[in-house]
């Protein structure tokens, strides 16, 4: 256990240093230098600059200064948990950073808070009695559900929950406020997506199971069909979902930003939507380790989730 | 001191007028516009025309009357990109300019009928030759740090706008563009650097302000009422939002870049004294702008988040339309796609491949396509039927067989393969309108692809693809764009025109204040730069706005301005 955590940790620093010098080399060619110059002057204030006048505005905002030295500064910033300064929003991205993570961390919370259960509960009951009317109508349900893009649910709810029956916002910026109310739209919209798929693949871990020698010889012992799904069969079922469910909070953090720019939520995907679009150099830098923290971290979490529901695994 | 509030003792040219607007040869909406351009009050110019003049707060104020109904207090809000605020001379959003217009202001203020009045200054006087201005500056305009707006004051922000080293975008116009000349480095080998004129901007006393420009110009006030022309105090520090100090009613709260941006009334300066607003009664307590990108601002508005917003798209009529309570507020604007061709790069370096690309295309067909009823056709010359000056010349006719012709004499008797680059830097409707292009220069063998790309590439690249389609802004005057993308050399020259003959009739007919017969050097100046085929101007879009039914005074702006001093909440 300890062998795989030192190994996970080490693995996390080394994709860290290999993204961000990347990024690095990226954001220090001309061409994004001149992006850097139209963010922050406007394409029609840099046409007014001389070729002279332009250097020395890129000198004089520091973006001339050798690529190792930048490098160096920044990596040196980060180890003293400095993570530099957004220019567009003209705040330390450390805040940006909490105030958004902490966003998409309460969406996410109720996304699982509702997901898990559901999902699971509806895919072991389809998979339970396969061919069964009710797995028919839980499997048509799912396929449907996973098969609509979250950008045609994100309208299809707007205009029905909130412009026709005006039950709920339009929109999640919550401006004046936490609201409950609020977060509804950009919740559905993920949850619609997410049972679907995990009720297909709770589905069809558990077909799997059930059709296993074990559980066969558990019924034809004249065990109670109950005792037969609760204590052998969900076990393994459940091994190939939990799994899944660990990773999908890295699919998440990627998934947050088509639902979070659309009902402008703003959490972690808005965030790096923005600095994406501004050219915001370190606000791009230090999302990207934090989404390589999260990558990785998940990673560990089903590792250590699928080690402990499988016994094969675990150490004699 | 006192000075002439009109130039008609000057010039004689507003009686001049007068008569040709009695003969009929221009119109009262001209004759206005020309009064007001030699300093005459708005107000004074509408009631010579014989036209009721616009109510306005007062003589004195550029803006509209209030109805005696209107409310003090209640809190406004408005949905639009909540942007950084650090430098107003470097702003490159109009969001931004919104943001800070009830803070600061403006030497003069273009009001939605397209007429510009003073603002900041109290009158204006150019010499009869356009190259010598004088500005006299409003008096009793307090600073919230209890200082009194002077002359000084005035002359520091108008040499900060011309400084070619900022990189604003206020030097692409032309006034501050003419507060500076080229100089050769030392080391004359290197190209001549741009440096501010010498003697530009004079102080003559605490309240008057000379321009000596290098050469004349005509649109003195309508530049300074452009979104970047924002007084500050000569104090100022970036970032402005740590440190706001202006002349207007309101201070900043709160900013919280894509979050909010909060405004509050100021009632004392920071000196203790009470504070009291140069412009009259204002009337609500809080302006607060919500974040809120472009498509998601009437959802937002429909489910009560927000009371107003910055500007409706074309594509969100039908839904503004269907919401209860919200009012749709439009204005015609010169607002403009500009699908210009690069006059020296291959292939369009051959006029006849211009000409056959604009014969080929139908502008009528695509501005009835893409929005509808609404609208103007543009005719390839860049001046709109809202412009003072504007020539109307016959309609561009699509001609097929001519663009085959011309293709065919050029050698390219097979067709051609084209790229036009768009970044939908106004909207998706500019795709729409390339697209609808593509099809119609088919017909003349023309494979034009289009090249869409995101609007922040194209912000980068916009004056240096060969083939682009470039929106352009709302300008009061017409002569103003043709002299900041047109004249040879100038910041925002695009398509690399280069005409002695066109430079010569433009600068003619901006030096010529009699309007008919400005109008009469429009025709030429139109006729040329329409004749050298430089680009397709399909159309001219208005401006939609949307607020709801208890915003009074909130209006559509040709330049999207938003101006919140007379607003009020029933």
């Amino acid at each position: 256990m300890v062998k795989l955590l030192l190994r996970r940790l080490l693995q996390t620093l080394l994709i860290m240093l290999t993204v961000s010098a990347l990024l690095f080399s990226i954001f220090d060619t001309d061409q994004f230098r001149k992006r850097i110059a139209v963010a922050e002057l406007g394409s029609y204030g840099v046409a007014t600059l001389s070729d002279v006048d332009y250097q020395a505005w890129l000198e004089h905002r520091g973006l001339e200064q050798p690529y190792l030295a930048r490098y160096a500064a920044w990596l040196q910033g980060i180890a003293r948990g400095d993570f530099g300064r957004s220019t567009e929003k003209d705040v330390a991205v450390s805040t940006l950073l909490k105030e958004s993570l902490g966003h998409t961390a309460v969406l996410t919370l109720f996304v699982f808070l509702i997901m898990v259960p559901v999902s699971l509960g509806l895919g072991v009951l389809a998979g339970m009695r396969e061919g069964s009317n009710g797995d028919r109508v839980i499997s048509f349900l799912a396929v449907f559900s996973t098969s609509i893009p979250q950008v045609a649910t994100a309208s299809f709810l707007t205009v029905i929950l909130a412009l026709g029956l005006r039950w709920v916002p339009a929109k999640s910026a919550m401006d004046d406020g936490w609201s409950f109310r609020q977060l509804v739209l950009p919740l559905l919209t993920v949850l619609i997506y997410d049972i679907g798929y995990f009720v297909r693949m709770t589905r069809a871990a558990m077909i799997d199971v059930m059709g296993s020698p074990y559980i066969r010889t558990a019924v034809l012992k004249g065990l109670p069909y109950r005792r037969v799904i609760l204590t052998h069969a969900l076990r393994n079922a459940l091994i190939v979902p939990v799994t899944l469910l660990c990773l999908e909070l890295n699919g998440l953090l990627s998934q947050v930003v088509v639902v979070e720019v659309f009902f402008q939520y703003r959490g972690f995907g808005r965030m790096l939507f923005d600095a994406a679009n501004f050219g915001d150099t370190q606000v791009i830098q230090a999302a990207t380790l934090v989404a390589v923290c999260v990558a990785v971290g998940s990673q560990l979490l089903s590792d250590v989730a699928y080690g402990y529901l499988n016994p094969r695994l675990r150490a004699p | 001191m006192t000075t002439t509030r009109s130039g008609e003792d000057q010039h004689g040219l507003v009686d001049q007028a007068a008569t040709q607007l009695a003969e009929g040869s221009i119109g009262r909406r001209e004759f206005i516009r020309f009064a007001t351009l030699l300093g005459m009050a708005a107000g004074v110019a509408y009631t010579r025309a014989g036209l009721a003049a616009p109510q306005m707060a007062a003589p004195t104020l550029p803006f509209p009357a209030v109805s005696a109904e209107a409310k003090r207090g209640g809190v406004l809000r408005i949905g639009q990109r909540v942007t950084r605020m650090i430098d107003p001379a470097l702003y490159n959003w109009l969001e931004m300019s919104n943001q800070t217009r009830p803070i600061c202001e403006f030497l003069t203020l273009v009001g939605t009928d397209n007429v510009v009045r003073p603002m900041l200054l109290e009158s204006w006087l150019p010499a009869p030759d356009l190259k010598v201005w004088t500005l006299n500056v409003r008096k009793g305009v307090m600073w919230h740090n209890g200082e009194e707006l002077t002359a000084d004051h005035v002359a520091w922000n108008i040499r900060r706008w011309s400084d070619p080293t900022l990189g604003s975008s206020n030097l692409g116009c032309s006034t501050f563009a003419a507060l500076t000349e080229y100089v050769q480095a030392p080391n004359s080998k290197a190209k001549p650097i741009r440096r501010p004129l010498a003697n530009g901007v004079e102080v003559l006393d605490r309240y008057t302000v000379q321009l000596n420009l290098a050469h004349a110009v005509l649109s003195v006030p309508e530049d300074f009422g452009e979104y970047g022309a924002i007084v500050v105090h000569p104090s100022f520090v970036a970032p402005f939002s740590d440190r706001p100090i202006g002349t207007g009613p309101y201070t900043l709260a709160e900013l919280r870049v894509g979050e909010h941006c909060i405004l509050k009334r100021v009632t004392r300066m920071s000196d203790g004294r009470e504070f009291r607003y140069w412009g009259g009664e204002v009337y609500l307590d809080e302006i607060r702008f919500y974040d809120y990108d472009l498509q998601n601002q009437p959802a937002a508005l429909a489910s009560g988040s927000i009371d107003a917003l910055f500007e409706l798209t074309i594509e969100q009529i039908e839904l503004a339309r269907s919401i209860p309570g919200a009012r749709i507020l439009t204005v015609p604007a010169a607002q403009t796609v500009c699908c210009r061709m690069q006059v020296d790069v291959k292939p369009f370096d051959d006029i006849r491949v211009r000409r056959a690309v604009v014969l080929a295309s139908d502008n009528a067909v695509i501005k009835r396509l893409v929005f509808g009823d609404h609208g103007a056709v543009g005719g390839n010359f860049h001046v709109a039927p809202v412009h003072p000056e504007y020539f109307p010349l016959p309609p561009p006719t699509r001609d097929v067989a001519a663009a085959r012709r011309l293709l065919m004499e050029a050698g390219y008797a097979n067709g051609i393969d084209l790229t036009i680059t768009v970044g939908n830097t106004d909207g998706p409707w500019m795709q729409a309108v390339c697209e609808a292009l593509r099809n119609q220069v088919k017909d003349a063998g023309i494979n034009l692809a289009v090249d869409v790309v995101p609007e922040s590439k194209y912000q980068e690249i916009w004056n240096k693809v060969p083939f682009g389609a470039s929106s352009w802004g709302h300008r009061p005057l017409g002569t103003m764009v043709l002299s900041q993308a047109f004249r040879t050399g100038a910041s925002w020259n695009e398509s690399h025109f280069s005409s002695p003959e066109f430079d010569a009739a433009l600068s003619e007919a901006e030096a010529t204040l009699d309007i008919a017969q400005r109008r009469e050097k429009m025709q030429t100046v139109e006729r040329l730069l329409r004749d050298a085929a430089v680009m397709i101007q399909p159309l001219w879009r208005p401006v939609f706005s949307l607020a709801s039914s208890r915003v009074n005074g909130y209006a559509a702006h040709p330049a999207r301005q938003i101006h919140l001093n007379k607003v009020w909440l029933s």
